[in-house]
């Protein structure tokens, strides 16, 4: 007895140890996931990253300042003009409210932290409460190790880093650990059965709809794993506990976010919960009636309904199809038809297709995103099967739409980066397992001293004493504080609890000695390069802040801050009801930092407007002119890198502008701008590149810098040289001539002319039909 | 492939059971035309199966405990409840587009946590044995705090 109960307290104690193991182990992995993120701050400043941030930014200094009634009811004046844009039912208000809450919160704490500090560190938070949220969901599927090394993969994944660095505050931030606590709670309902967890997943959902418009991800991604079960034959009461509540509840709070309303309940993205509701019914009822009756009236019941059944559902079916059928996207947005179909975009919707985050992506992105766990995630998928159970195969399902998904776009390598992590997880915890157990068995016979031997028997018998899975049972609770603890980061495998192995005395494979050994070292090494690239993909490729750029030449370091010197100069030498016209990458940076009008921005929702700059852009000097004065603009702003090299220029990006303006004003076509179908801006350029807005607005007096007017970027000199503007006039162009800006000038008081009286009745017919000619050409 | 055949592919697919019994004078030979004798035959057969049925489906109901009735009862008012209000939209109009929403998604909400709670509740559901009929209880009633919480917000 006393014998039993002492190694019952040594179980107990050792699991005790484990638990407070795991738990530092899991805070060393939030320290380093928020660290790891925080290049950018270390080597430049704690500055906004890229151009959506900034609206964001700009979104939460309103809500901090005006509360929050006015930021749901905000009408912002000061972009798309003279259009306007709605700010409270367009855009996503999870993050700015997450932002705004910590911002309120450590304010009514009295630490004063600015607006910017909050926002800037905002993403590294959160990708720290993401790894913990892998954790816990990869517990759910496999057991406690494979949860730790699963999250300490997660905080480093170069993609999430990618997207949550400390400054790139925007939706994906919070977004990820949306989804994967969403995820979480789903398993974790569908393992217990519990509605408790039922109501805190629809409100883990509902905290996802706010965040990001990738939660129709999610919304059809557990419909298909509830079918999956359903077909599989793994119904049970759980299921339906664990996915009716989840969409009753979850539609109601998803039409609650102004951006999605009723598209929760009419567009096609929602139709697939809604259908394996209805199939969930039925299978349910169908379970009921065969618990309640013989087998003999179950067959009679089953002939009856079924030939009723299949009459009706043939009618509605018709009846839906023809609905569906008749809106020419069937029902599905623009958005998610370009994810189903990769060429749907190029085809239709230019400035999806223009967006370089929507390309489908390499190979060798591949690699730099995930890097090892490219190789380590079909070994996990492997270990999903054995044994398969509902949350495996929720993570087999996941894993296969989200490498699909990633397929289509580099923006969604995004969410395939948490499924590799779990994935790989899992496949490194069983290779683990593996190893160690044969090592453990073995490492006995090579000490072969009967005191060692003596111990490690009785380790063992209490380890099968404690643990009364498997008859069999060598199972890994025991220390395995044995094998080599080079890398401490390999610990984590010592707090593993018992995978779940079936119950029948199933021989547990056991490799030789030196296998395993060399395979851990191998291992460690494997792991040991992942933490070495994910660490520099952090500090040199993911820590651009993109609004500060630097190069290295001879003399040091070079820094390059024309963007905001250039937004400082329009914020202070300008009015402040004064119109911009730029390209729209740099819409939300204006009104952000130069707090100006503007005509376009990142939001793209208006085609036209767009085309319309784009049109103007395109044209020469004077229909140019008549444009931007029709929209009351009155400067424009230029991105301009032939001096210095900066290749994401407007002059790069101006056949974007010629194919999207072309797309509504057919008077622009693009064979025009290029000669032999190649794009050139040198002498042999057509004269309508040429004379176009932007080729003028580029390039002039770029000849006064060398003489020759040498374009870095295209390795050319340019075609024209010495040109006058005539209709513009340039105010400001920064330091290394990145940003130029040119004010509209007024048109004259006077037109120069012999006589005035005989000249102003001529005047006035060729100036008609002037005008005439131009509403022919163009329709200004 | 004509539908009794099809029906009986399901049928087999829902039972594991390879059956090879028709009713009536259907599957001997698909191709002939049935007499009217067969049909009346299919017919009667047909009705006094249906009443059959009927018959054991309330014998073996009015063996469920009566706190399980009383739930069942609460999700056929509640669907009852959804079905007037679709009846009444599709009269009227349905303008305030939020109000018809959260009328009927209240009424199929509490029917399903009501599904959810009969289920946790059923003594012959072997997985819910260790679950507390109270615990299973206050879970509903939370659920359905939640549900309203978020229906009064959207009722406008």
């Amino acid at each position: 007895m006393a014998a039993s109960s002492e190694t019952k307290g040594e179980g107990t104690l050792r699991k005790a140890f484990g638990g407070v193991l795991g738990f530092f182990i899991l805070l060393l992995i939030g320290a380093f996931a928020f660290s790891i993120r925080l290049f950018s701050v270390i080597k430049y400043e704690s500055v906004i990253h890229e151009f959506d941030p900034y609206f964001n930014y700009r979104v939460t200094q309103f809500l901090t300042k005006n509360g929050i009634y006015d930021f749901w009811n905000w009408f912002d004046d000061r972009t798309w003009y003279p259009l306007g844009r709605v700010i409270g039912g367009t855009v996503y208000p999870g993050l700015t409210l997450t932002a705004g809450s910590i911002w309120w919160l450590l304010n009514n704490l009295n630490i004063p932290l600015s607006v910017e500090t909050v926002c800037v560190f905002t993403a590294p938070i959160f990708s720290a409460n993401a790894s913990w949220a892998t954790y816990l969901l990869t517990k759910e599927v496999k057991g406690t190790g494979a949860g730790l090394t699963a999250a300490a993969l997660l905080a480093m994944v170069p993609s999430y880093i990618s997207r949550s660095v400390a400054g790139s505050y925007d939706n994906e931030a919070v977004a990820i650990f949306a989804l994967i606590f969403t995820f979480y709670l789903y398993i974790k309902t569908l393992n217990t059965g519990s509605l408790f967890y039922a109501t805190l997943n629809a409100l883990s959902y509902f905290y996802m709809v706010c965040s990001w418009g990738g939660y129709t991800f999610i919304i059809n991604l557990i419909p298909m794993h509830v079918l999956l079960c359903i077909v599989t034959g793994r119904y049970s009461p759980r299921l339906y506990i664990a996915y009716a509540p989840l969409v009753v509840l979850g539609t109601l709070l998803a039409s609650l976010v102004p951006v999605v309303g009723f598209n929760a309940v009419m567009t096609s993205e929602h139709f697939a919960s809604f259908l394996v509701f209805i199939i969930i019914h039925v299978v349910a009822l169908v379970y009921y009636i065969k618990g309640i009756l013989s087998p003999k009236m179950f067959k009679v019941a089953v002939t009856l309904v079924v030939t009723i059944g299949i009459a009706v559902c043939c009618a509605v079916l018709a009846i839906l199809i023809a609905l569906v059928a008749s809106s020419p996207t069937k029902g599905w947005s623009g958005r998610s038809l370009s994810l189903l179909d990769p060429t749907y975009a190029s085809k239709y919707i230019p400035i999806i297709a223009s967006v370089s985050e929507h390309q489908p992506p390499t190979w060798p992105s591949y690699f730099m995103d995930i890097n090892v766990l490219a190789f380590l995630v079909p070994a996990g998928i492997v270990a999903c099967f054995l044994p398969l159970s509902d949350a495996s195969s929720f993570m087999v399902l996941y894993i296969t739409t989200s490498v699909y998904f990633s397929g289509v776009m580099v923006r969604l390598m995004l969410v395939l980066a948490p499924a590799a992590c779990i994935m790989s997880g899992i496949a490194l915890s069983e290779a683990f397992d593996v190893f160690t157990r044969s090592i453990k068995l073995q490492l006995p016979k090579l000490f072969e001293s009967p005191s060692g031997s003596g111990d490690i028997d009785s380790t063992q018998d209490e380890v099968v004493k404690v643990d009364n899975k498997s008859a069999t049972d060598k199972s890994e609770t025991a220390p395995k504080e044995r094998p080599s603890k080079k890398n401490r980061k390999k610990e984590r495998e010592i707090v593993e609890t018992t995978i779940k192995k079936p119950l029948n005395a199933k021989r547990l494979l056991v490799l030789p000695l030196e296998a395993s050994s060399v395979a851990i070292l191998l291992l460690i090494i494997f792991g040991a390069f992942y933490v070495v690239h994910c660490v520099w993909a952090a500090a040199e490729a993911y820590s651009a802040p993109s609004i500060v750029l630097t190069s290295h030449s001879h003399d040091g370091l070079h820094v390059f801050d024309d963007f905001r010197e250039a937004y400082a100069w329009l914020r202070h030498n300008t009015d402040v009801d004064d119109k911009v016209a730029s390209w729209w990458d740099y819409g939300y940076q204006t009104t952000a930092m130069a707090n100006r009008t503007v005509i376009v921005d990142n939001n793209t929702w208006n085609n036209t407007h767009i085309a319309t700059v784009g049109t103007a852009m395109s044209s020469p000097e004077k229909p140019a002119w008549e444009i931007f004065n029709s929209l009351d603009v009155k400067y424009v702003l230029v991105v301009f890198g032939g001096l210095v090299g900066y290749p994401s220029d407007d002059i790069n990006k101006f056949l974007w502008m010629v194919r999207i303006g072309g797309g509504v004003f057919p008077h622009i076509r693009e064979p025009d701008y290029l000669r032999d179908g190649q794009y050139r801006i040198d002498a042999h350029a057509t004269p309508t590149m040429l004379n176009c807005l932007m080729y003028k607005l580029s390039y002039y007096r770029f000849v006064e810098t060398d003489g020759k007017g040498f374009d870095r970027v295209r390795r050319t000199e340019i075609g024209k040289k010495h040109f006058k503007l005539t209709h513009f006039e340039e105010v400001f162009t920064t330091h290394h001539w990145m940003v130029r800006i040119y004010k509209l000038k007024s048109p004259k008081n006077r037109i120069r002319g012999k006589s005035k009286k005989s000249k102003s009745n001529s005047k006035t017919g060729p100036s008609n039909s002037k005008r005439h000619s131009n509403l022919r050409k163009n329709p200004w | 492939m004509n539908p009794t055949q099809a029906c009986i592919r399901v049928h087999n697919w829902v039972l594991n059971v390879d059956d090879r019994r028709h009713r009536g004078g259907h599957g001997r030979s698909p191709s002939a035309l049935l007499s009217g004798n067969q049909v009346l035959g299919m017919a009667k057969s047909n009705t006094t199966d249906a009443k059959a049925l009927i018959r054991s489906l309330r014998s073996a109901y009015a063996a469920t405990p009566i706190s399980l009735k009383i739930i069942d009862l609460y999700v056929v008012y509640a669907i009852t409840t959804a079905v007037i209000q679709v009846v009444y939209m599709g009269i009227v109009g349905s303008f305030p587009f939020n109000s018809f929403l959260s009328g009927v998604l209240s009424c199929v909400g509490t029917a399903v946590l009501a599904v959810c709670l009969r289920i946790q509740v059923n003594k012959e559901n072997k997985e819910f044995k260790d679950l507390p009929p109270e615990r299973a209880f206050a879970d509903f009633v939370l659920c359905n705090l939640v549900l309203h919480l978020v229906i009064m917000n959207f009722l406008g």
